[in-house]
Order: structure tokens, then sequence, then C-alpha cells
């Protein structure tokens, strides 16, 4: 079991809040992974979690226990973190073993979950090595299987991808989701990487300056962003914003497009560069001159400039025989356009029930 | 072997000509070796030499001693001279005994036949030989093995409590963070500053009133907080990452474990160092083992040899001989131990 609660969490460090009270229910054998930007409090949180660190007020319950005054070790979570922080000076069996050990567990118990452990991560004929003679992929594995031979009731993953190269870090990926399939245990995963958290989670919990911005299913996120920040973080390359102010139920871009607005005001209208496609000739477009093509072979990204100067990002597929300088007409995908009031915050559309 | 020659012929100046820095770097090297081996093989090859020769002028490099014959009628060996007649040849005699300017010496061929020789006419002959008596005799009749116990003692024990105690202090200061713990650090480094002149007199009071004057461990107790030791070991395990603590303790590692099982053995590199440095300090310390010990069978090797320098007569071949002696183990300290000091092996399973 590993149902994590936390209630009203802040951290303070001194006068500065980190954390500005976090509300998150994480369910039993459910992925959640933390994105944000760098210095958004994900990690803070996770070493909260973890009980690395004390909340400055504010509850954590884990199986509905409270263990906010609880050590980090009576916690029963594991951690694997960023550097892997293998004890150099012992052999990957010492690593595994240490924290077993430690609760004075019988020694064939402790060589039955070793064994299991290197076999499910193919660690066994490292076993004896030191973490100096490991490479990074290994260091990975090792770090992962000292979490695995615990137990846990939940493993907390600090950006466990981010020191391997990005091949490596694509097949981790997929074994840390097969992983989760095959164990069911809780995890929560921190990254700063988006598509590592499209990929892996079942949840994504997006935060920016130490609050909650939205927690969703990956889809969920992409296709109804609750918010202006969420949309330009989630999905690459990133949404086009586009500024305008709505009168009498309508938004004008420029190009002579009018978008349906439920309130009037000033008001941001946000298109995926998935979601604009070819205008037909003479239909209202926006209109741009190109000012880089990036040709990925299968697809190809465009960036274009407006007259009036605004930025816009395309993608199409196939090769495109477009060069910079030439100009570009664009038409949104009606059903797929994001509208946001001047707080930011997501307004639905009336008409597009979805 | 060809490559090694090859290796020191090599010269800067092209075809093999000398370059002035060639030179300049033979020279500094060569004077170098001398300046810094010089004096010690010195005292090894003096710590030989019987009193009769370290008193000689101009002195000699290498150790000789007197040839000895035994002579038929003599219990013991005779010492053996070159001696000069009055027509100028010479012959080798033995002496039997010396009375005033002149010495009865016998030819070991014929032991029947007495011969006085002015001893201005005569020469002893030598070789180079060892007087080992320099070492049997203070090792064996001057209790110098007791006073080496003493030493070895003094240091293996104020070492081990060194390590222990300074580990534990630099652990507390550089792994927790606690109120005043700066202030702690910045005292315990302002320490460095105060010479062990300026506190004798009150240290030795409270040595006294402790009960430990004339003990070893009233050597050993005041020395084994060093402020050097405390600042060198917390310097180095600022470098440990506190990730590997904090894994330790997910890992239900309490913080003795922590201390005894991560941070010590990730600290060795510096531990050996420190090592190093208290075994030459307590082994080659003088000043405050003379004054705490009075009593011989207490006295440390460094206060023993202060006994062989009396107020009229300084026994040379003795000094040198122990001075060897105390040396030694500094040098083995050295070459077991130096490999710790280039090693590091924190901060390997990160990254």
């Amino acid at each position: 079991m590993g149902r994590i609660a936390l209630h009203d969490i802040r951290k303070r460090f001194g006068a500065t809040e980190i954390i500005h009270g976090v509300d998150l229910a994480v369910e039993d054998g459910e992925l959640v992974v933390f994105v944000g930007p760098s210095g958004c409090g994900k990690s803070t949180l996770l070493r909260l979690i973890a009980g690395l660190d004390r909340p400055s007020s504010g509850t954590i319950e884990i199986d509905g226990r409270d263990v906010t005054r609880l050590s980090a070790a009576e916690r029963g979570l594991a951690m694997v973190f960023q550097s892997y922080a293998l004890y150099p000076h012992m052999t990957v069996r010492q690593n595994l073993s240490f924290g077993l050990e430690n609760t004075k567990m019988a020694r064939d118990e402790v060589a039955r979950r070793i064994d299991a452990a290197a076999r499910m991560l193919e660690i066994a004929p490292l076993l004896d090595r030191r973490p100096t003679q490991l490479s990074g992929g290994q260091r990975q594995r090792v770090a992962i299987g000292r979490a695995i031979v615990r137990e846990p009731a939940a493993f907390l993953l600090d950006e466990p991808l981010s020191n391997l190269d990005a091949e490596l870090r694509v097949t981790m990926r997929a074994e840390l989701a097969q992983l989760h399939a095959r164990l069911t245990t809780t995890m929560i995963h921190v990254t700063h990487d988006q598509v590592e958290a499209m990929t892996l989670a079942d949840r994504i919990v997006v935060l920016r300056q130490g609050r909650i911005e939205q927690v969703a299913t990956p889809l969920d996120l992409f296709n109804r962003p609750a918010n202006l920040f969420v949309a330009g973080f989630v999905g690459a390359p990133n949404m086009n914003l586009l500024s305008a102010t709505a009168r009498d139920g309508r938004a004008a871009l420029p190009g002579g497009l009018d978008i349906p607005v439920p309130r009037d005001g000033p008001c941001t209208i946000g298109i995926r560069p998935q979601h604009l496609h070819p205008a037909e000739p003479g239909a209202p477009a926006l209109e741009g001159q190109v000012t880089l093509v990036e040709a990925l072979g299968t697809e190809t990204v465009l960036h274009a400039r407006t007259p009036d100067g605004t930025a816009l990002t395309t993608v199409v597929q196939g090769q495109s025989p477009l060069r910079p300088g030439q100009t570009l007409r664009l038409t949104p995908d009606p059903h797929e356009i994001h509208r946001f009031d001047a707080d930011g915050l997501r307004m639905d559309d009336p008409g597009a029930a979805r | 072997m060809s490559r090694a020659l090859a290796f020191l012929t090599r010269r800067r100046g092209h075809g093999g000509r000398w370059h002035w820095t060639d030179v300049v770097t033979w020279v500094w090297l060569l004077g170098g070796t001398v300046l810094m081996f010089g004096p010690a093989l010195w005292l090894v090859a003096s710590s030989f030499k019987g009193p009769a020769q370290l008193a000689e002028f101009p002195p000699t490099l290498l150790p000789y001693a007197q040839i000895a014959v035994p002579v038929a009628g003599h219990d013991a060996p005779l010492p053996l001279y070159e001696v000069t007649g009055p027509d100028g040849t010479t012959r080798q005699l033995a002496e039997i005994r010396r009375i005033g300017t002149n010495a009865q010496m016998v030819d070991p061929a014929e032991p029947g036949t007495r011969l006085d020789v002015d001893i201005a006419a005569r020469r002893p002959v030598r070789e180079v030989g060892l007087a080992l008596d320099n070492y049997v005799r203070p090792l064996v009749a001057n209790d110098f093995l007791r006073f080496l116990w003493n030493s070895v003692f003094v240091t293996v024990t104020a070492t081990l409590i060194t390590l222990l105690t300074n580990s534990m202090a630099a652990f507390a200061l550089s792994k927790y963070r606690f109120r005043g713990r700066d202030a702690v650090m910045l005292l315990i480094v302002a320490t460095l500053m105060v010479p062990l002149s300026v506190i004798l007199v009150p240290l030795y009071s409270v040595v006294n009133a402790t009960g430990l004057v004339d003990t070893l461990w009233g050597v050993i107790l005041p020395t084994v907080a060093t402020p050097t030791g405390v600042f060198l070991l917390r310097q180095y395990m600022l470098t440990i990452p506190d990730e590997l603590l904090e894994a330790a303790r997910m890992d239900h590692a309490s913080e003795w474990q922590i201390y005894w099982r991560i941070v010590l053995p990730l600290a060795a590199p510096a531990l050996a160092v420190l090592a190093i440095f208290s075994v030459v300090w307590r082994w080659n310390d003088f000043l405050w083992p003379l004054i705490v010990l009075s009593r011989r069978e207490t006295y440390t090797l460094q206060v023993g040899l202060n006994t062989y320098a009396g107020e009229l007569n300084v026994q040379w071949h003795y000094i040198l001989a122990m001075t060897v002696v105390t040396m030694i183990p500094v040098v083995l300290v050295f070459v077991f131990l130096q490999r710790f000091i280039t090693t590091g092996i924190a901060g390997a399973g990160i990254k």
C-alpha cells in the first residue's frame, strides 16, 4: 500500500517561503510525475515527502497515518537520488544490503531480495564491483535496485535520468515504465523534462514557484491546460500565444480571423503548432514571413513572424518546400483553440463540448 | 635499462648538446639531493663511529674500527698498531698496555718479546667497521628499549585518540547545521595561534591537579585535540556529498552508523594525512614530555636522548645512534602511508 496525501504543505527557508500550501493526494500504485521549471520546488516537495526535510506547516499522510514528524527511515519510502548517491567504498552487493542490514533483517532474506532485484534489473554480474567501475546506466540500475530491495510503500525518484546521455535516457525511461507496471508500487518521479513526464506518468503535477498549477493525466494536460503557464510548458514546440481583445463574444486575430470567446475583455488565444494548417487561398488566415525552417525529415517545424511582430510556429507533416523569407498563410483547427482570460486562466468555449 | 639511461641523459639542447637549463637542472637536483639526504646519511654513518673517531679532526666520512688480533698468552684480542721504527722501517705490533707516553707492545708473531714504543711513533691499523656497541649498550643497559616502548605507546595511543575525537568533531562541524557552528569552528581554528609555551604553566597545573604528572597519559591526553586535525578533516568532509548521508538516512542508518560506516571510510585519505602528522608530532615531542615525565621509567625516546647530553660531557656516539633509532619509525610511516595522501575515493560514486 502506498497512498500519500499532502495537506497544505508549506516550507520556508529563513524568511523566504519556497512551497506555498500544496494539497495533493497520490493513489496507491499510481505513477505521479512532478514537473516544472528549475526552482519551482519540485525537488523540495519530494524531500519533504521523503522526510529529509520537515515542512514548516501542513501534514503528510501515508496510508492514512500522519508521518509529518517521523524520520525518513520510519516512513517506509525509498528514494533514488539524482546523483545516485551510491556508497563509493562499498561493492554493489553491499550497497544493496546496507539498508536491509540496518533493519536487522535475516541474512537469507537479504540474499533473497538482492538476488531478486539483481535478476529484475540485470545487474547480477556487477554485484561484486564498486560503483566507480560501473557505467552511468549501470549505476542508475544499482540505485534503483537499492530502492527495490527495501520493498517500500512508495518510490521517490529525484530526476533519476538527468545524468544519462540522451539515448540511454530513452531506454531507461522505457525500463522505468516497465518496472512500474511490474511492481505496481506507488512512484513519485521528479523531472524537468516534459517528454519524460508525458510518457511515464499516470498523472502529472505541474508546479511553478511553489504552487501546483494543474494536476491531470498527460493527455488532459495537453488537451485542456488550466492556464497559460501549463499551456506554454506542455507540448513541443511551444504553443502559439496570441493576445487579443474580445468584444461581443468574439476576439479578432490579425489577418481577419475571428474566434468565439465566452467573455469579453483582454484575452489570450493559444493554438498548438500542430493545429495550424495552411489556409485556403482567399480565406482569412494568419499571415507571416518564414524566418527559420527546421527540417526533421518526417515533419518540418516552421518559424514565422506576422507583420505586427508576433512569432508563430507551426509543424507540417513531411518535408516543406518553403524557404525563409517566403510568406506563410495559416488557419487554426477551430476545435483545438485554447482561450485564456486576462488572469491567464482557461475559459471554456461553450460551443465546443468535449 | 637502456630506456632508463636514455631518460637520464635526455637533454633539452639539440643533438645531445648541453643547454644551459640542463646544467641548472642537474646542479639544482644534485644540490638538493645532497642537502636533503646528506645530513641523514652522515648521521647514519656517524652513528657507527666510536667516541674517539667522532672527536677526530678532520672528520672521516665512513666509520672505521681498529683491528684487534689474538695474541698467545693474552685472554682478549689486542689492538693492532703500525709502528715506525727509528730506522724508518714499519711493522705491525699489538698493544698490551700504555704507560705514560710509552706503550708496551708485542709482535703477534713472537708473543714472547715485549717492546717499549713511543706512542707518537705509532698509528692505529683500521678498517671500515661498525661500532655496534653504540646501539647495543643504550638499548640493553640504558633502558632505551623501555623508552622506545614508551614512545611507541604514546604515539600510537595519542594518534588513535586524535583520529577518533577529531573526526567526530569534524563530522559534526561539517555535516550538521546548528546554531553557533561557525563560531565554534572559528574558536577551534583560533587556538592554532596560541603556542605551547604560552599555555605550558596552566596546562601543567591541570595535569598536576588530575594526578597525571609522571604518567604517559599526562603526555597523551593534553595533545589529542588538535585544531589542525579538526580543520583538515572538516575541510575534507565538506567534499563528501550530503546526498550520500541522506541515502544512508533513508537506509535506516543511525547517525552513529553514518559516521562510522559512511563518513569515516570516505575520509580515509584525510585521516591518513592526519595520522602521519600526529605520529610525527607525538614521536618528536620533546618539551611537553620533558616537563611531565620525571621518573626514568616513564621517559620517552626524546627525553631519554637528552640524558646523554650532560653538563660536562656529551656522549655523542650514543646520541647519534639513538637518533637513528628514533628516525626509523617516522620514515616507515611516510613510506607506508604516503600513497593515501594522493588517493581520494570520495565522490567516485557521484556522477
